[in-house]
């Protein structure tokens, strides 16, 4: 093998996030804890370093030699690979630094050096998954990226999070055991093979077994990256685990799926039709829809987050939907721009969303509750961190000028282009994905506002909120790093274009260079530019207008009487238009109780309300299809009748059964 | 005239006038009402006295409150110098004038107007802001299809290059009439107006638009209130550009088109708001729980907009 600069970054960082995942065991203090953090920060930053150096390179793909454990297994990093390796790097270095006080912080919560170690697993997992090119490393990284993710979500065992954790576990298991079936099928029942003849067996299949294949990696990746209906653990799941491994598991792990559908569906399986397209596309808007209006309505900070996860991943399916239907189509234009788009959204779906869970943990180690109802007026008590949670959330909004906004923009430009001269079938089906994409993505600023708003203006609905402080540096350091990376994202979109290797819609070589699609010209660098001039303008106006301006301090008025954080407007309250628009969607539970609080008069009462929202997925799919399980189960349980002449019986018919199979 | 000027130009223009869009209506609709009605000059001496008032701020409010009205109005100024208000031949025509970008920016103007609403802490700023929020993400995908529509037609996504679909091609395109009606609804609820809003109230329970505005006072109030005049003037005289687009300033036009399109733009601003007051005067506030009709009908009419100017492309 050929040594370079990338393959030495590369191999540091997988040994150095695997002597982290060693070293945590070693001590359960504070200082071990550092080190683990220490190291870990810089394994991952030399992964990013490298995958960097080769996006930017020649691409030619790093190849190392085969080592003699899981089948001969060759690490290769290849293009599409090393986008998602800078990410898993990136957004893992940001989350190891700020692991540092955040784990010190809540060490009798945790068992640090479980959950370290867990963590560095879980990179190593998500590092070693993106470099396997075999079926049996790529499951075997997968595994371990799934199972210490599993012990993360119930590491501060609390009930809810071991409920939380087991529901992920089946989901999960559904999943790796759909993939593996899948790779099976490709591969005509050996497991064991290298994707490169993976790919020559599967051109040999044929059409039913291609559908078959293409159904199984489906429903495993769909389920690892939250698509409706294969998502109610993702909204559980991720908010129990810690804050950085949350951010983590809702920015990496789900690209990680991406990665593995990308992979599979449209490098492995040959030419599929373009109905499947149409399909990818269709359960990608129905996740985006269902999960921005979930996430318009929850209450919860960290939910809240999980559930806009579950709409970016629906909008990234959806863009891959649409790249395989124009592929399939004979439209390249179209098929180049959404694979763009869909690129380009996952490494900025990474940045916000990791930033917001990380500030989302600094909130919550400040307040000690998720619930949004006991926070507001964060602004005053925290600023950097309220102005970085900004920044972030107008980020997730896909409001320009940031990042997330560029991406939706190539998108929906290469749709509009495609529009005209397209058939009718075509051109319903475009139109339908313009409407609910763009429908998602509006609820989605809602959700965003909603989640900053409630938390960080208005009175403080609480003591703790009231009381509430910066969190420590190392706290708000990485987050400021992310909310650095969201603006840049956005003036430097072309740059992550280039990085992503569709440099066909950059048009110079600068790094705040235009973008260009189907003819359309933007200049993020500029629009920004053009944002700051207004601002400096708004402001110079205001000055020339008033020089200094006078003010007086007064309370906010409300009628003449004294106003109390209770009138305000709390989260469900600022919801509650979204929650009666779309009624048979967010249906929720409200149950009020009212008792007499003297025996004697009727008419004064204590009122108790409780409001809680219903999963509509887990009501009507999820438990009957459980239900189903378990009765048939208790009708196969008859079988265990306890006579031992049956069960030789049984026994005798077993083998009689294999043998004709056998035969 | 160099690209750079003319853009100037209108900018000037178009903040120059934006009060008077906002007196003219309230005029126009006081004469309808029988009363005499202020000068639609009054809103200059509004803003001008709001500019050299104290502030009152309320100790509950964060710096959000602060940076809100200079984001709101630099939403504004934005949209005023890109869109092709006075020419197609600004330096923004076809690098910056796109309608995404355009449809972004004004949210990003709501965004803060919400926050600076909530962020006093009163019932008013979150009703409002709640109701507000709502708004605009529902009407948005209309705003979205409705510009397509255009888009559509003339083969380009820059606003300056769908002018070239308003205007004579309207007849061309007929359907492009109903993504015109779309955009109708769209202008109105963006810009706080009947059915959606009342922006005549204070204090009752059907406003949106002035309950956020409620806690802000002096300069800070000023720069919302000519963020909002600014916003609809341009609403105003895009649409009247989309209708007739033939007064814009030619790229290298002499002095007697610039005269053309000055005019040309003031006359579309002023027919437009008498207009506005017209439609204001005869039909009723809609309630807001049914906000969703509304705005479902704004997205069907541009939808279908959308699909018949798109459809001989296909038959």
């Amino acid at each position: 093998m050929q040594w370079s600069w990338t393959s030495i970054g590369i191999l540091v960082s997988i040994a150095g996030t695997l002597s982290a995942a060693l070293l945590a065991l070693c001590g359960r203090g504070l200082w071990t804890h550092r080190m683990v953090q220490v190291v870990l920060a810089m394994s991952t930053a030399t992964g990013a370093v490298a995958g960097v150096v080769f996006l930017f390179g020649n691409r030619v793909p790093v190849l190392f030699d085969a080592v003699d454990v899981l089948y001969g297994l060759r690490l290769v990093l290849h293009p599409l690979a090393a986008i998602f390796f800078v990410i898993v790097n990136g957004i893992a270095c940001a989350a190891a630094l700020y692991a540092i006080p955040y784990v010190a912080a809540h060490q009798r919560t945790y068992h640090v050096p479980m959950v370290n170690s867990a963590v560095a697993v879980f990179v190593f997992g998500m590092q070693t998954v993106l470099l396997a090119s075999n079926v049996i490393g790529f499951m075997f990284s997968w595994e371990l990226m799934s199972m210490a993710s599993f012990f993360l979500v119930m590491a501060d065992r609390d009930e809810a999070s071991v409920k939380a954790a087991m529901l992920y576990l089946v989901m999960t298991h559904l999943g790796a055991a759909a993939i593996l079936a899948g790779f099976s099928v490709l591969g005509g029942g050996n497991p064991l093979l290298d994707f490169s003849a993976l790919a020559t067996s599967a051109r040999s299949l044929s059409s039913p077994y291609i559908l078959l294949a293409f159904a199984l990696f489906f429903f495993g990746f769909g389920s690892k990256a939250g698509l409706v209906p294969l998502h109610v653990w993702l909204p559980e799941a991720h908010p129990q685990a810690p804050s950085h491994v949350s951010a983590l598991m809702s920015g990496v792990m789900l690209k990680i799926a991406v990665y593995g559908f990308i992979l599979t569906a449209m490098m492995l399986l040959p030419g599929l039709p373009p109905g499947i397209g149409m399909l990818v596309a269709g359960v990608g808007l129905v996740s985006a829809v269902a999960g921005s209006l979930a996430a318009a309505a929850n209450r919860d900070i960290k939910q809240t987050l999980a559930w806009s996860s579950v709409e970016n991943l629906g909008l990234i399916f959806c863009m891959l939907g649409v790249h395989m239907f124009a592929a399939s189509r004979g439209m390249p234009e179209l098929a180049g721009t959404a694979a763009a788009a869909a690129l380009f959204h996952c490494v900025v779906h990474a940045i916000f969303k990791s930033g917001l869970f990380l500030t989302a943990g600094g909130i919550v180690h400040a307040m000690h509750t998720r619930s949004l109802e006991r926070m507001g007026g964060l602004a005053v008590r925290m600023p950097v961190l309220s102005g970085a949670f900004l920044v972030l959330a107008l980020g997730a909004s896909a409001l320009p000028p940031f990042g997330a906004f560029f991406g939706e923009w190539m998108f929906l430009r290469g749709l509009i282009h495609a529009f005209v001269g397209a058939d009718a079938g075509t051109m319903a089906f475009l139109l339908a994905v313009f409407s609910g994409f763009v429908f998602a993505s509006s609820m989605a600023i809602f959700a965003m506002v909603k989640l900053f708003a409630i938390a960080c203006v208005g009175q403080p609905r609480s003591a703790a909120a009231a009381h509430a402080q910066e969190p420590p540096r190392g706290l708000v350091y990485p987050v400021l790093l992310l909310a650095v990376g969201m603006i840049m994202s956005g003036v430097a979109a072309a740059t992550i274009l280039r990085a992503i290797g569709m440099e066909y819609l950059v048009r110079t070589d600068r790094v705040f260079a235009p973008i260009v699609v189907s003819g359309s010209v933007l200049q993020p660098a500029g629009l920004a530019g053009m944002v700051i001039l207004a601002l400096v303008l708004a402001f110079l106006f205001r000055r020339l207008w008033t020089g200094d301006p006078r003010e007086r301090t007064y309370p906010t008025w409300d009628c003449g009487q004294p106003i109390t954080a209770a009138m305000e407007y709390t989260a469900t309250a600022f919801s509650a238009p979204i929650r009666f628009f779309f009624r048979p969607i967010l249906q929720n539970r409200k149950i009020v109780t009212t008792a007499a609080v003297v025996a004697t008069n009727a008419y004064v009462r204590s009122h108790t309300m409780t409001f809680a929202s219903r999963s509509l997925w887990m009501e009507y799919l999820h438990l009957p299809i459980a239900r189903l399980i378990t009765w048939k189960s208790t009708q196969i349980r008859k079988l265990q009748n306890g006579t031992i002449q049956f069960y030789l019986i049984l026994i005798f018919l077993a083998l009689l059964v294999a043998l004709v199979i056998a035969v | 005239m160099s690209s750079l000027l003319i853009t100037v130009l209108q900018f000037l223009l178009v903040l120059g006038c934006a009060p008077f869009a906002t007196g003219m209506v309230r005029w126009v609709k006081a004469r309808m009402q029988g009363r005499a009605g202020a000068s639609p000059l009054l809103p200059y001496y509004t803003l001008a006295t709001l500019f050299r008032k104290e502030m009152v701020i309320s100790p509950v409010t964060s710096w959000v409150f602060r940076v809100s009205p200079f984001v709101v109005l630099a939403t504004a100024l934005v949209v005023s110098a890109v869109l092709p208000l006075l020419s197609g031949g600004g330096m923004f025509a076809g690098n910056g004038d796109d309608f995404l970008f355009f449809a972004g920016i004004l949210m990003l103007g709501s965004v803060f107007l919400v926050l600076g609403g909530l962020d006093p802490g009163s019932a008013f700023g979150g009703m409002g802001a709640s109701r507000e929020m709502t708004i605009a993400t529902l009407i948005e995908p209309a705003v979205m299809v409705t510009l397509t529509a255009f888009a559509a037609a003339s083969g380009t996504g820059s606003t300056s290059g769908m002018l070239a679909a308003g205007g004579g091609y309207l007849l061309a395109h007929p359907a492009l009439l109903l993504s015109v009606l779309a955009f109708v609804f769209v202008l109105l609820a963006e810009n706080a107006r009947y059915p959606v809003d009342n922006p005549a109230t204070h204090l009752e329970l059907t406003m949106v638009h002035e309950a956020m505005v409620l806690e802000y006072s002096g300069p800070y109030l000023a720069m919302l209130e000519f963020a909002s005049s600014i916003k609809l003037a341009v609403f105003a005289i895009f649409l009247g550009n989309l209708l007739v687009p033939q007064t814009l300033l030619p790229v290298g036009g002499g002095a007697e088109s610039l005269v053309v399109a000055v005019l040309g733009m003031a006359a579309k601003l002023t027919i437009m708001m008498v207009l506005l007051a017209l439609l204001e005067s005869t039909i009723p506030k809609m309630r807001f729980y049914r906000m969703q009709e509304y705005s479902a009908m704004a997205f069907g009419i541009a939808l279908a907009g959308l699909v018949l100017t798109i459809l001989p492309n296909i038959v």
